[in-house]
């Protein structure tokens, strides 16, 4: 059974999952199915867009994209090489063309570092030139991102707001000069002000670095600002893949048009037409026969509950998975 | 240094005071003008405070008891920092690693500790002193060397669990950090990631209950002597307290000179500790 429709055939594709599932032991001898059997590519300079509601799995598909978190089976294949079976150290090198910035800007940065050291970390781990070259490289990365390298050299990371540890961050994420940037919720945990102005400076860096991009969010106002691609999951699955526009003018899916329908539009005489979801998501213990959305899904029938929808074509180069798609 | 001092308040100044007092008696009390701690007086036994010739005056075979305090300072306090210098060294070293590396080992040896630790400090080192300082031969004593080395070794196996526990749950509220996911993400080896990111981070939850343990081993001195199993012929503030603890009726200050000077050093180890924790506290709370 292969659900592999979506995935494309071009050379250019940086990134190529295929059939990931990632699953955790929990009491009670069960097992907890936070990734399953995900496929999806991405190719070079797109940024792809992971949204989906909390405990969908999307920040454990991010980690189990680096191997920090062991898939339990399926490929990583990455300009290349899988990096499911490389050995520890080739791991480790392989790992540094793939960098993650992290929800939480605090605890991102250790609090008994100044920032010169957390910058300079990376390039210390792999020996990238002396000590002058790399204070010089460290203080270009702070630049690029927006801080003047004369006031935050030697203040501790604590000493910063969250808009600014989240520019730091990205700063030591930049400094081995990655292909892919895998960004977890990075500014669900800042201010609205401050969120445009990091998403700003994550589009700048794609630019003059040539980054490609796999933006994890909740948040979808946020991530039609950013993406190219949006993929949808919902309990571990992906419902949706396709280009952003299409995505976002026809949800082919009840349960992005329901994620989309949610998102607040700041004008008053506008009159919502909201598609609300009822309930809360099944466990991921024991999630729902066929499609796992069927039981909050208006449109569920008989078929939903025995057989499980494969993604199928919706438009051009955008695919779902749901027997009743939504015309 | 001065920035130091001022940030200390009253009860900790005193403290500090007291701790350096003792420590320059521990560096330097073979030198004073004071009487033989070994020999005894013969025409001033059991004396009173103030005696002339005795300032604390003497027990009651007329070994003078300020020259002990001072000389006894010198075994007590080596004894409590080598025991809880190896031990903490020890315990952190295990209780870093098996949090890091989790799994059965860290099972394994979150077993042990709270097993060590369900047993009482004083009953856990009286059952080792007992063991291992018993002599084949019953008429021949062990050497009094030998004897003092069995008793850091077992206030050391008291010790490690105490620090070991400290050092493992400070290590698992750090290890799972974004930070170091992202030195691990970076390439980092995991002895880089302990020695930068989770050693320096960890060390100051063990700086404080350092000085806890310390007083809980001078304590700990003291009664293994009381008991007839610690110290016993050499010169310590426990050897003193076990040897005069028949005659208290008979000459009371043999017995108050030492235990008020016990007390009030782990009295004052104790509360900088405690100043070092709540410093910690506030500065966690801003991180």
């Amino acid at each position: 059974m292969t659900n592999h429709a979506h995935l494309r055939k071009d050379s250019d594709v940086l990134l190529r999952v295929e059939d990931l599932v990632v699953e955790f032991k929990v009491p009670g001898n069960k097992v907890v199915n936070a990734v399953s059997s995900v496929s999806f590519d991405v190719k070079e300079g797109e940024t792809l867009a992971v949204v989906g509601e909390s405990g969908c799995g999307k920040t454990t598909l991010g980690k189990a994209l680096l191997q920090i978190q062991k898939p339990k089976s399926g490929t990583v294949r990455f300009e290349g090489n899988e990096l499911t079976s490389l050995s520890k150290s080739d791991l480790r090198s392989a790992r540094t063309s793939i960098q993650m910035i992290f929800q939480d800007p605090i605890s991102s940065l250790d609090p008994r570092m100044t920032v010169r050291q957390i910058v300079d970390e990376p390039l210390w781990i792999w020996s990238k030139g002396d000590e002058n070259e790399r204070v010089e490289k460290v203080k270009t990365l702070l630049n690029n991102v927006g801080l003047d390298p004369e006031l935050v050299l030697d203040r501790m990371s604590y000493e910063f707001s969250g808009g600014q540890c989240q520019r730091i961050s990205i700063a030591r994420s930049l400094a081995l000069e990655p292909k892919m940037l895998i960004c977890d919720e990075p500014v669900s945990a800042l201010d609205v002000s401050i969120q445009a102005q990091i998403l700003n400076l994550l589009n700048d860096m794609k630019d003059r670095y040539g980054l490609t991009l796999i933006f994890i969010s909740h948040d979808l106002s946020v991530v039609k600002a950013i993406s190219t691609r949006i993929m949808v999951m919902y309990l571990g699955k992906v419902c949706e893949i396709g280009p952003t526009e299409s995505v976002y003018s026809k949800p082919a899916h009840h349960y992005t048009a329901a994620l989309i329908s949610s998102v607040p539009i700041p004008d008053p005489t506008h009159r919502a037409q909201r598609t609300p979801i009822v309930g809360e998501p099944p466990s991921p213990v024991d999630p729902p026969s066929g499609c796992r959305f069927r039981t909050r899904c208006p449109a569920a029938t008989e078929l939903c509950a025995t057989e499980e929808p494969m993604l199928r074509l919706a438009a051009d180069g955008h695919y779902v998975a749901c027997h009743h798609p939504r015309a | 240094m001065r920035k130091l001092w001022s940030e200390f308040n009253l009860p900790t100044k005193i403290s500090v005071t007291w701790v350096s007092i003792i420590l320059f008696l521990v560096i330097t009390g073979s030198f004073l003008p004071l009487p033989n701690p070994t020999e005894y007086d013969p025409n001033a036994s059991g004396v009173g405070l103030f005696s002339p010739g005795h300032i604390l005056g003497t027990d009651i075979n007329g070994y003078d008891l300020l020259s002990n305090v001072v000389n006894g300072a010198r075994i007590s306090i080596l004894i409590a920092l080598i025991s809880v210098g190896v031990g903490g060294l020890i315990g952190s070293a295990i209780g870093i690693g098996s949090a890091y590396i989790r799994g059965k080992l860290d099972i394994t040896v979150n077993l042990l500790f709270n097993i060590l630790l369900s047993i009482p400090n004083l009953v856990l080192g009286l059952a080792l002193v007992a063991i291992l300082a018993t002599s084949a031969d019953p008429s021949t004593p062990i050497d009094p060397n030998r004897r003092v080395f069995i008793i850091i070794f077992s206030l050391t196996v008291v010790i490690i669990p105490i620090l070991g526990r400290i050092a493992r749950g400070a290590t698992l509220s750090w290890v799972n950090r974004e930070f170091i996911v992202a030195a691990r993400s970076m390439g980092m080896k995991d002895r880089h990631i302990i020695f930068k990111h989770i050693v320096p981070n960890v060390l100051p939850a063990i700086y404080a209950v350092i000085f806890l343990a310390i007083g809980v081993v001078i304590v700990a001195e003291g009664a293994l002597s009381l008991l007839g199993v610690g110290i016993i012929d050499g010169v310590s503030w426990g050897a003193m307290i076990g040897r005069v603890a028949g005659d208290f009726t008979y000459a009371p200050q043999s017995m108050y000179v030492p235990v008020v000077v016990l007390a009030l050093t782990v009295i004052a180890f104790n509360q900088i500790g405690d100043h070092l924790r709540s410093q910690l506290d506030s500065r966690e709370g801003k991180i």
